[in-house]
């Protein structure tokens, strides 16, 4: 028999606090992590169209990790490796104890070790000395880092996979983590995203592709407005988020705190644009439809959607769009709220982050505010988004995450009824 | 030649250049997605050239004004034109 997958553990790094507790209380609050963006040193802030950012100020990875392999990966994995410290603690899992070959990593990622990047090719072009360029700058900078030193960290030997898939990197990271223990691959694994590249030359391109909020320069936690009718674009930020993931059987033997069970996942890619989207949201509602469809569920049975939601014009109304499309009279009954809106769009972190959200909210019954929500784009508008703080009974959500390169996830977490 | 004239040349020089295209081809009244099949990237793409070749900056919230060649030109020689009431903005990059 295919095993069920739930969730055990769950671990944060963010913009509205460092610790699932204070994320979550932050969350429900309505506390916005989006501040002025701090300075480049001596790049000329001004001359960036958006400047605010959802960044985690004064982050010292040495007040949550000892030892070297901490402070010798880029500011991402080290996001990366707080938030799995704390995922591991809180599944109350004994790693010695497992058989290491049977621990599995997925990490999504999209932009990789920028903080190293950036400031080292500029220095290798101005000074013209590649012989002198840092000795770890390789191992920090590619991609997969942060999968590799959770996997030191842990001593997990089974599957170590990144996946990077821009926006939806760390949804398709869960999906994939559900499928290896489904598949026999592993007993656990811990599923993660993480992205830290708010520096001068990322921070840079995407202002240059104006996907940013630029109207909000001069109030920064308003910038963040998912489904706004003056949303102009969305706000760059960072974090880490990871979630443990294991078979039922495997969390009921140790007596595990289950928070929600992971029902399903699909990936798709609309094949149609590469940073935006098919407007009739048709792909959308197929990609939701799927997942559904996997999970043996019907649109009618969804409490609650954790959309995508990026406060970009085009992005927040074609999803709507699509949760029209296919929830038909149910997308006036669920609840459906903005993570984003609270600290601003992680990239490859944002996926794990909707999916402790969505854990949480399994498990809770509260859903956390949309921030910003207070002049309700008419194309955008649906009961079952609020300003407030929501509490009622889900059994079931979703967790939506689309990705530059036309590419789509969802994933269906459900009350883990036994 | 005016200075007008030197603009509207210039822009068109510009689209030719990103279009591939022979200048003569592309009309002051040609819709850049339309006529021109620019679609949102694409858009971007060629008014960061017409940024770098004219020093200007042209902030998101003038785009939707710029919908033909003619409406580029104009908006460069003065940056008087303002977006029509209601006009709604392009789709930018969204994901």
């Amino acid at each position: 028999m295919t095993p069920r997958i739930v969730v055990t553990g769950l671990g944060v790094t963010s913009a509205i606090g460092i610790g699932v507790r204070q994320f979550w209380e932050a969350a429900l609050a309505g506390r916005s992590g989006v501040s002025k963006l701090s300075a480049f040193e001596s790049m000329p802030m001004e001359a960036y169209r958006s400047q605010v950012a959802g960044q985690i100020h004064d982050f010292a990875v040495g007040q949550y990790l000892v030892g070297p392999l901490a402070e010798r990966v880029d500011r991402f994995a080290q996001f990366a490796m707080v938030a799995t410290k704390e995922a591991v603690a809180d599944s109350a899992l004994q790693l010695g104890r497992e058989d290491p070959y049977r621990i599995g990593v997925m990490v999504g990622a999209g932009m990789g070790g920028m903080v190293i990047a950036e400031p080292e090719y500029h220095r290798v072009y101005q000074a013209l000395r590649p012989n002198r360029v840092v000795p770890n700058f390789i191992p920090e900078v590619t991609l997969n880092s942060a999968s590799g030193a959770l996997a030191i960290m842990c001593g997990a030997k089974g599957p170590n996979l990144t996946i990077s898939t821009a926006c939806s990197s760390s949804a398709h990271a869960i999906g994939l983590a559900r499928d290896a223990i489904r598949a026999g691959r592993a007993d656990v694994v811990i599923a993660a995203g993480a992205d830290a590249s708010i520096v001068p030359l990322t921070f840079g391109g995407f202002c240059s592709l104006r996907a940013l909020s630029t109207t909000f320069n001069d109030s920064p936690e308003k910038a963040s407005r998912a489904f706004s009718r003056t949303r102009d674009g969305f706000v760059m930020g960072e974090g880490a988020g990871a979630l443990i993931l294991e078979s039922l059987d495997h969390a009921r033997k140790r007596d595990a705190r289950i928070y929600a069970e992971v029902a399903a996942y699909a990936a798709t890619s609309e094949a149609h644009h590469m940073v935006v989207p098919r407007e009739d949201g048709l792909e959308i509602a197929n990609t939701m439809s799927m997942a559904l469809r996997n999970a043996r569920l019907r649109p009618g049975q969804v409490d609650y959607i954790n959309a995508h939601a990026t406060s970009t014009p085009i992005g927040d109304v074609v999803e709507i769009r699509a949760i029209k499309h296919l929830f038909q009279r149910r997308a006036n009954q669920v609840a459906i709220n903005a993570t984003k809106s609270l600290m601003g769009h992680t990239l490859g972190a944002a996926g794990a982050l909707a999916g402790i959200v969505c854990a949480l909210t399994v498990d809770s019954g509260l859903i956390h505010p949309t921030l910003n929500y207070d002049d309700p784009d008419p194309d955008c508008a649906l009961p079952g988004i609020s300003r407030r703080a929501q509490e009622r009974s889900v059994q079931v959500a979703l967790l939506n995450a689309f990705g530059f390169g036309s590419n789509n996830a969802t994933v269906v977490f459900k009350r883990c009824l036994t | 030649m005016t200075a007008d004239t030197d603009v509207a040349l210039r822009v068109r020089e510009a689209l030719a250049q990103y279009l591939k295209r022979d200048v003569a081809t592309i009309k002051p009244s040609d819709s850049l997605r339309d006529d021109l099949g620019l679609d949102s990237l694409a858009t971007i793409e060629l008014l960061y050239q017409i940024e770098e070749a004219f020093d200007v900056e042209i902030p998101d919230t003038d785009l939707p004004s710029l919908v033909t060649v003619a409406d580029v030109t104009t908006y460069l020689q003065g940056r008087t034109t303002q977006a029509p009431p209601g006009a709604a903005k392009p789709n930018l990059p969204s994901r």
